[in-house]
């Protein structure tokens, strides 16, 4: 196949990428991802999960079982960030500033 | 089969990779790094990637932390350009009665020669006209950037197999012997290393090394989740403490800590605490589309600091296991090779000794 095909529509990556960043030692899905930004777009590897776990599968000579698909995390498709806010108290997030002053009061 | 190194790092993180990228531009000693994943599948791979060094406290980790930053804008001359961006850092906050603490901390990483201003709001929103009128003001400093983290790793690797380090991955080492004045790395896949002189750069996981030369390395594990926009046209000029615009226009949003060992899932809660976050500093991210979300487990020292150096008494295997672990990697990749090759460094490290945890007379670890 044509190296410049490009398989990750959303990040423009194409075949002769991947294959680079397998030769490094990179085996998969989510290792080529870091070295090169497919799946990481808009659609988040729908639509180039498949492609990518294929050439990779290829490249190693392997079962494409055997190349780990991206780790699926929430959202499952885009969500406005008003709509996800919540105006509790935070618990679990907390302030740079406020932890940096701490510091100075504690020395 | 036995494989024969002068130094075997474990780890290729950000913090192992420069540091066998450092001892490799020696070009004196023959290097493996082994890695039981691939470079980044450990914390490396999911940072926010500050540059981060104002408000570090106390002022010595500060001044640390500044040497470090200075030496970031050669790396790109160095092993290739790792997006590195000095922007300029905040960190708000939206109490006035926060300005005495403000200028207390500006006093004194004064003393250490890190440049604190302490903005009115008015000169906050100068900076960053898009912030949150409620902000009363914020700590600032020039010095502070970030970089891209995914380049950085990457370089250091790349530059260090340029100068002949080997690298081995997907390799879990399993076991370290001490045999006659060299170390038995023992792996998975394959077989035995012998080297030297070793370094554990494990990461969170450091501290699974320690216990295999039967030494305490006492470490935390503390997730933190990330939440990604889509790509917006550039409104974010500075890094902000908990909201940074990538070069590509993503907004990368987060400051949480959890401890709950190794988990890495993301979890709903944090996310919506870490959107009402970003609303409360930019208001104008409301209509903005969240696209993905990451999670990493920070590894932390008990005592917060840096661990670096020798492992105490025992010649040769040396430890280099920290929180802010991008912001320092240049200068630890610079002091554990001075360490590792010369046995002096440039600057003390003594306060960052695994000595400083003393054992109580249970065993405990006393910090
Ligand atoms: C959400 C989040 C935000 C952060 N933000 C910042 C920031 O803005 N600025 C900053 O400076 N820092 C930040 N940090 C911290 C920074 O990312 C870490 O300090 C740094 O990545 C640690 O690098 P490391 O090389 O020590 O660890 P890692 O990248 O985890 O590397 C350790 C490596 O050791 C390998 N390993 C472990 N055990 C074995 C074994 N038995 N055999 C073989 N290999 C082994 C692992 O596979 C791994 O690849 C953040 C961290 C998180 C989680
Ligand atoms: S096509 Fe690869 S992320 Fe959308």
């Amino acid at each position: 196949m044509d190296k410049s095909v490009i398989v990750c529509k959303c990040e423009e990556v194409n075949i002769d990428e991947i294959e680079t960043a397998l030769k490094t030692g990179a085996r998969h899905f989510d290792d080529v991802k870091r070295l090169t930004r497919c799946g990481m777009g808009p659609c988040q590897s729908k639509l180039c999960g498949g492609l990518v776990r294929r050439v990779i599968s290829e490249y190693r000579n392997v079962s494409i079982s055997e190349v780990e698909p991206p780790k699926k995390r929430m959202p499952i498709s885009m969500i406005r960030l008003k709509a996800l806010a919540t105006d509790k108290e935070a618990t679990k997030v907390i302030s740079v500033f406020k932890e940096s002053v701490s510091g100075v009061s504690r020395s | 089969m036995s494989r024969q190194y002068d130094v075997v790092v474990i780890g290729s993180g950000v913090v192992g990779s420069s540091i066998a990228y450092h001892l490799s531009e020696r070009k004196t000693k023959k290097v493996a790094v082994i890695d039981k994943g691939f470079i980044l599948t450990g914390t490396s791979g999911s940072t926010q990637a500050w540059v981060w060094v104002h408000n570090k406290t106390p002022s010595w980790y500060g001044e640390l932390s500044m040497y470090s930053a200075e030496l970031y804008p050669t790396l790109k001359k160095r092993i290739g350009d790792v997006e590195y961006k000095r922007t300029g850092g905040i960190a708000p906050f939206f109490d006035e009665k926060d300005r005495e603490h403000a200028l207390r901390l500006a006093e004194m990483q004064e003393k250490v020669g890190i440049d604190v201003k302490v903005l009115t709001r008015e000169e906050l929103l100068e900076k960053e006209p898009f912030l949150s009128e409620k902000a009363a003001g914020a700590t600032y400093s020039d010095i502070d950037g970030n970089v891209n983290p995914f380049r950085l790793v990457e370089l250091y690797t790349k530059a260090a197999k340029k100068n002949g380090v080997d690298f081995s991955f997907y390799n879990p080492v399993t076991e370290i012997r001490r045999d006659k004045g060299y170390y038995q790395i023992r792996t998975e896949k394959e077989g035995v290393f012998t080297a030297k002189q070793i370094v554990l750069a494990g990461g969170v996981w450091t501290g699974e090394l320690g216990r295999m030369l039967d030494i305490t390395i006492p470490v935390k594990q503390v997730r933190g989740q990330i939440l990604v926009t889509e790509p917006l046209e550039p409104f974010i000029q500075t890094t902000i403490a908990g909201v940074r615009q990538a070069e590509n226009g993503e907004v990368l949003i987060g400051y949480s800590k959890e401890e709950v060992g190794y988990n890495r899932q993301t979890t709903l809660d944090v996310m919506q605490e870490t959107a009402g976050m970003a609303l409360d500093y930019f208001p104008v991210l409301a209509e903005a589309n969240v696209v993905r979300c990451f999670s990493g487990v920070r590894v932390i020292p008990k005592d917060g600091l840096p661990i670096l150096g020798q492992i105490p008494g025992m010649e040769n295997a040396y430890v280099a296991v920290t929180h802010s672990g991008v912001t320092l990697s240049p200068l630890i990749g610079t002091l554990m090779t001075e360490l590792v090759m010369d046995r002096e460094t440039s600057l003390d490290l003594s306060k960052m000794s695994l000595s400083r945890f003393e054992r109580s007379a249970a065993g405990e670890l006393i910090v």
